[in-house]
């Protein structure tokens, strides 16, 4: 019997709390990081495009473009399937049409040929959008520097956000990417 | 608009013209198709390559012998391993050098291992492709990362090994190899019984792989298309079987074949040899000598080539890989490649053919390239 009205006492107290927090909440409209409190119509409201709500709901539900070059799209892949459950982290399912998608990941060496139809890609894609340089060829053109046809670097075509060395790197590397990514649309990483 | 006579009469027949790619979920690696369309019959399908080149051949003439390695992995990024080992044993016949026995053991293991990864690679993508969304997909992926992490505990790279030395490989089969491998295998025949169980007694997927996308015994021929295409159509060659190399002709397995040449032919061929190279690696396993495998330390400046001209055949996972070398001393001076993915290719046309336009797809899938080996 004590234990039981031990819980239920830390539950209510637990309830006052959080009552009062809403209605602190409510009165300032401030947010802590991952926790909402009160209407989401006045959330919206009270909170400017690039923070708040907003922001914290774009970094949680990332949406990334399904889209390969080369050998890193094989990694790209094991990390769509069963090695990884990137959906706790919000990285959503892998879209084929770049409307509906946040994150452009390169994962291959970019060839001439390919050039216009990435930028036809990235253009298609809505605001606020992000790019992410898997693999040392789109990072600065890898092994293939000193051939006639390949780009050295996305770089040089696309603003990227987070860059991620090796050859190719693990399917583990591109979830840190993503967290970086996220940690850099919150606020947490520079430019 | 065209003129056609259909069922007798000359009628308009309206043709659309579609643009498939180069950027598709669909396609495999960066393909751009450009199909003719009548109703829902694909009447001409046009491949346009060449948005993945780079010029690896160019490449490696600038290079000395063993630089070359990463190059000819990343032709076929799903089979590496099997690239890797045909020019090092173009560069091994150039310089006269001798593999040793242990070597060829490993070497065939790891090529084996190699060839089930791609096989289930193929799996997952291909039933992807014909609209069975990613249930396959995962769990051939989980099946494939295990042979990953098998390679991986032998060479100590996930993805690409350049294991291959001249005379034998980098790095000896580690001391627990033999039980991961046995226990993998066990696991692994089971679960591919359970694949075919559930997609043979499955009806679409029966529907859209039976009698669709039929290349005939003469045409594959007359195309040139190799490996598990060409043994789908009914031609008994495997260059394994044919010309053996290595310690091939000393392990018992056997070719498999199919006669109609459709997709299920395909896909079954497949199946078959993935039992086939689980059977042909427990062999291999079994009869591995002792004794030292590791080959010639990495220098660049090697005993000069007494050959000028060598050629080398291999059966990779997508059909016969020939490499053609014109050798300088130190370097190649010309280095040509028959990739069997382009060849394969080439086949799309002729299959495609005639039938509908969800199932050009299925026959992508069926026929299973890889652009990165197309371009070169």
């Amino acid at each position: 019997m004590d234990e039981i009205d031990k819980s239920s006492a830390e539950f209510m107290n637990a309830r006052k709390e959080m009552e009062r927090l809403t209605a602190e909440s409510l009165k300032k409209y401030s947010i802590k990081p991952n926790v909402m409190f009160g209407k989401l119509s006045d959330l919206i409201k009270s909170a400017g495009p690039t923070e708040g709500v907003i922001k914290w709901a774009r970094q949680n539900s990332l949406w990334p473009m399904q889209f390969g070059l080369a050998c890193c799209a094989m990694e790209l892949m094991d990390f769509g399937a069963a090695r990884i459950d990137a959906e706790r982290k919000g990285y959503l399912l892998f879209r084929p049409s770049p409307r509906q998608c946040d994150v452009m990941i390169i994962a291959g060496w970019v060839t001439k040929a390919m050039v216009p139809e990435i930028k036809r890609l990235y253009e298609q894609m809505s605001e606020p959008k992000h790019v992410i340089a898997f693999g040392e060829c789109a990072t600065c053109g890898g092994p293939w520097w000193e051939s006639y046809n390949i780009i050295k670097g996305i770089d040089q075509v696309l603003p990227v956000d987070v860059y991620v060395a090796g050859c190719p790197p693990r399917p583990e590397n591109l979830f840190q990417a993503l967290m970086k990514l996220q940690d850099k649309m919150g606020g947490k990483i520079e430019d | 608009m065209e003129f056609g006579i259909r069922n007798g009469k000359v009628m308009v027949i309206m043709v659309t013209r579609i643009n498939i790619g180069p950027v598709h979920p669909s396609t495999h690696g960066v393909l751009r198709l450009v199909a003719d369309i009548e109703g829902d019959t694909v009447e001409n399908v046009e491949a346009h390559i060449g948005m993945l080149h780079r010029g690896v051949e160019k490449l490696v003439e600038t290079r000395k012998y063993l630089q070359s390695h990463p190059y000819m992995e990343k032709l076929d990024y799903v089979s590496p391993l099997a690239y890797d080992e045909t020019y090092v044993s173009a560069v091994e016949a150039a310089l006269g050098v001798d593999v040793k026995e242990r070597a060829q053991y490993v070497r065939v293991i790891e090529l084996e291992l190699q060839r089930v990864a791609s096989h289930l690679l193929f799996l997952g993508t291909m039933c992807n492709d014909i609209g069975q969304m990613f249930t396959m997909f995962m769990w051939t992926f989980e099946d494939r990362d295990m042979v990953l992490r098998l390679l991986e505990q032998a060479t100590g790279e996930r993805m690409f090994y350049v294991n291959m030395r001249l005379g034998g490989v980098n790095l000896d089969l580690p001391k627990d190899f033999e039980e991961n491998c046995i226990a993998f295998i066990n696991r692994e025949e089971k679960r591919i019984r359970e694949y075919e169980h559930y997609l043979e007694s499955n009806p679409v997927f029966m529907e859209r792989m039976k009698g669709v996308g039929i290349l005939n015994r003469d045409d594959a021929v007359e195309l040139g298309v190799t490996g598990p295409v060409l043994r789908a159509s009914g031609v008994q060659y495997d260059v394994r079987k044919n010309n053996p190399y290595y310690v091939y002709d000393r392990l018992n397995f056997e070719m498999q074949t199919e006669h109609k040449g459709d997709n299920f032919a395909r896909y079954k061929v497949r199946m078959l040899e993935i039992k086939e190279s689980l059977r042909l690696i427990k062999n291999a396993l079994r009869m591995i000598p002792e004794g030292d495998a590791i080959g010639m330390p990495v220098k660049l400046i090697l005993p000069a080539a007494k050959n000028r001209e060598v050629m080398v055949r291999r059966e990779v996972p997508r059909g016969e890989l020939m490499m053609y070398m014109i050798a300088d001393p130190q370097s190649p001076y010309r280095l040509s490649i028959r990739s069997p993915n382009f060849v394969n290719l080439s086949a799309l046309e002729y299959v495609a053919r005639g039938c509908k336009t969800a199932d050009l797809f299925a026959i992508l899938g069926s026929l299973d390239m890889v652009m990165g080996c197309v371009d070169k």
